[in-house]
């Protein structure tokens, strides 16, 4: 039995008047029914971009999978033909999208929306469409459901437009959602809200979720594994408690520097990472976090490092940071990855 | 409220946003589901489901639109309807009269608007005008946006070398005098009725186009077209579904407004001799012909200006009432 999504290797690139952009670079993990996978990295570390991947989502033919493979229960998505790709969009494979605002076609009211994809893909009729709406409205916690289906986008607030978008995520019952940055856009009180009603419904229907996020507090709530990306490539992987509390790339230690603590009752300052993440068209030779790495040594700009094993299926692609360099591990900034 | 932000408003025709009085509801954040949640709006039933429905019903509380409606179809019934009417009444708007005395007569009862110099019956011709000049803008304006929406899809979905070649070349009619492009155009295809339609209609197709282009494109861009995608809807749907829906408003409204333009433009060229010939009556002929007696007769500038103002206005307010009217978040 194949795992439910195994991506290998994918390389992902933009072809733009500047020169290429390898926005993903050889990302490589499984996802098995009802797991969460928490993606995380600054902007524009190619979260996003291997999300659309994934769902061939990409605009071409500017962007373009140039290798690897995305396994969905075995088959290659990547080597699928347009309609077969269309039939597992939401249907099998659904998304929910980042601003909740502009998600929504404003012409239609809400039920027709939600009912679209279960008339593409169950083949209802509108009317049992309309009823399986007010159903999946419910679902996520929209009061006066069969009054509200009727409703207009802009009629409803960003959180319940939100759960709106998770509902028609959700319509058809799918194997795999995958959330970019599905809180992003909502404010705070609403964004717990949200990500309660996820792992609700994940518990509900068995769904795999992928997380996409630059906020590390999501992940450490939800997720089952993390992957930490910079610069197109995956830089840590391993399951949420590896990574939170023994966490091996000085990328990751960052990250978790620069995160407010409120369990620390003295002042203390952030702690951001120096510099800014590297243009993908120019990608650092050798380790592609060099140029800010604090630990970075004269042979992380010429050597490419690979993802190692540092035990129980905790990839990381430093090879001073494993066990091997404990003074690196000594080094560990104050607060990261502390308990 | 936040929403207004991520309208896609740039789209639109500059103009007034909104007319006042649209009701900001205050929306409840709470959302666990409460039991007796006040909501304020309605449920007594009476909401029509389609986009167009609605839209019709927020068109029937703009006053202006309302009154513009009733005068264009006023106009229009009087105008299909003169044969029976007008002509036993008030004469035929072509018949001279020659009787000493009979031309430029000031208005009475028998002739409302008075005479012209011909001794014609200047109601009659205003009313029999309007025919030249709904017809003209009509037709002038479904050519514009045949050739408009259909270059203008193109260059909006296509893009590329498609795009270049579709906007240098509107670039190109852009850069022409209006009226004095018109004026070659109906110099080269001789000057009549039918050639001032198909004239004006050549010269409006660029701004159509740029304006179908620019919303096809900025509604491309939109979360709810990748939404759209991601739910394994097909291209084919995604354009008429999504896409299209969306780009027709600003259509509607820019081709309600391209009427009133377009009985502009031919009232000018008739003016200027190039457009609907003697004895023909059309709107801007008659000022033409009334010019020299501004100040024996009045009348004769004063009723073709009232309808050609009127009938121009109705249309351009027309088409900001369905701009209003089409926009889903001016709800009630």
């Amino acid at each position: 039995m194949p795992p439910l999504l195994e991506v290998k290797n994918l390389a992902t690139q933009f072809t733009t008047r500047d020169g290429i952009v390898k926005a993903v670079d050889g990302v490589t993990f499984t996802l098995e029914a009802g797991e969460t996978l928490g993606v995380v990295g600054e902007s524009g570390s190619g979260k996003s971009v291997t999300a659309l991947s994934i769902m061939r989502l990409l605009q071409e033919p500017q962007g373009k999978i140039v290798s690897g493979e995305v396994l969905f229960k075995g088959e290659d998505i990547v080597k699928m033909n347009d309609s077969q790709v269309r039939s597992l969009r939401g249907d099998r494979i659904a998304m929910i999208f980042q601003d909740p605002m502009t998600s929504l076609n404003p012409v239609y009211r809400i039920d027709r929306q939600i009912g679209e994809s279960l008339i593409l893909h169950k083949g209802m009729s509108k009317k049992e469409a309309f009823e399986r709406t007010v159903e999946l409205l419910e679902l996520v916690g929209i009061p006066h459901p069969r009054d509200r289906a009727r409703d207009y986008p802009h009629q409803f607030s960003g959180g319940m437009r939100q759960r709106a978008m998770i509902a028609m995520a959700l319509a058809c019952d799918p194997d795999i959602l995958i959330a970019d940055e599905p809180t992003t856009a909502l404010d705070v009180t609403i964004q717990a809200q949200i990500l309660e009603l996820m792992m609700e419904m994940q518990q509900r229907t068995g769904a795999a979720i992928i997380m996409i996020t630059h906020d590390l507090g999501v992940v450490a709530d939800m997720a089952d594994d993390v992957m930490v990306m910079y610069a197109g490539k995956q830089v840590e992987y391993g399951s949420a408690d590896e990574v939170f509390y023994n966490p091996r790339h000085p990328y990751t230690w960052g990250l978790l520097a620069s995160l407010p603590r409120h369990d620390v009752d003295e002042k203390t300052c952030l702690n951001p990472i120096a510099g800014q993440p590297p243009s993908l068209i120019n990608v650092p030779p050798g380790c592609a976090f060099h140029p800010r790495c604090t630990y970075a040594r004269p042979e992380c700009r010429v050597q490419t490092p690979r993802l190692l094993n540092v035990g129980g299926g905790h990839l990381v692609a430093c090879p001073y940071s494993s066990e091997e360099s404990p003074e690196a591990c000594g080094v560990l900034p104050r607060g990261a990855g502390a308990q | 409220m936040t929403e207004e932000r991520h309208h896609p408003r740039d789209h639109r025709i500059d103009g007034p946003t909104d007319v006042g009085g649209h009701e900001v509801r205050t929306e409840a954040t709470t959302l666990p589901v409460l039991p007796g949640d006040v909501h304020a709006y309605d449920t007594q039933g009476t909401s029509s489901r389609t986009l167009w429905g609605d839209a019709w019903r927020r068109l029937r509380r703009n006053k202006l639109a309302v009154v513009s409606i009733v005068w264009i179809i006023m106009i229009v019934i009087m105008t299909v309807t003169a044969d029976v009417w007008v002509v036993p009444l008030f004469g035929d708007p072509l018949a001279v009269n020659t009787t000493p005395g009979s031309n430029l007569q000031s208005p009475s009862l028998e002739h409302p608007f008075g005479t012209d110099k011909l001794g014609r019956d200047v109601f009659s011709r205003v009313v029999y005008g309007a025919r030249v000049s709904l017809t003209v803008g009509v037709l002038a304006v479904s050519i514009s946006l045949l050739i408009g929406l259909v270059l203008g899809a193109l260059s909006g979905y296509r893009g590329g070398l498609t795009d270049t070649f579709v906007m240098r070349t509107a670039d190109v009619f852009f850069a022409f005098p209006y009226i004095l492009f018109a004026i070659s155009l109906i110099a080269v295809l001789g000057p009549s009725y039918r050639n001032v339609f198909i004239a004006i209609g050549i010269l409006g197709w660029p701004s159509i186009a740029r304006v179908f282009r620019s919303s096809i494109l900025s509604i491309k861009e939109n979360e709810y077209i990748d939404a759209a995608r991601a739910m394994g809807a097909s291209d084919f749907r995604i354009m008429f579904r999504h896409v299209m829906p969306n780009a027709v408003a600003p259509i509607i409204v820019y081709g309600t407004m391209s009427i009133g333009g377009a009985i502009i433009t031919e009232a000018a060229l008739s003016f200027l001799g190039m457009g609907v010939q003697p004895p023909t009556p059309s709107w801007g002929l008659m000022l033409s012909d009334a010019k020299s007696l501004m100040f024996v007769a009045p009348w004769l500038t004063i009723w073709p200006g009232f309808a050609i103002l009127t009938t121009v206005l109705a249309f351009v307010l027309l088409g900001d009432g369905f701009r209003d009217a089409l926009d889903v978040k001016m709800k009630d």
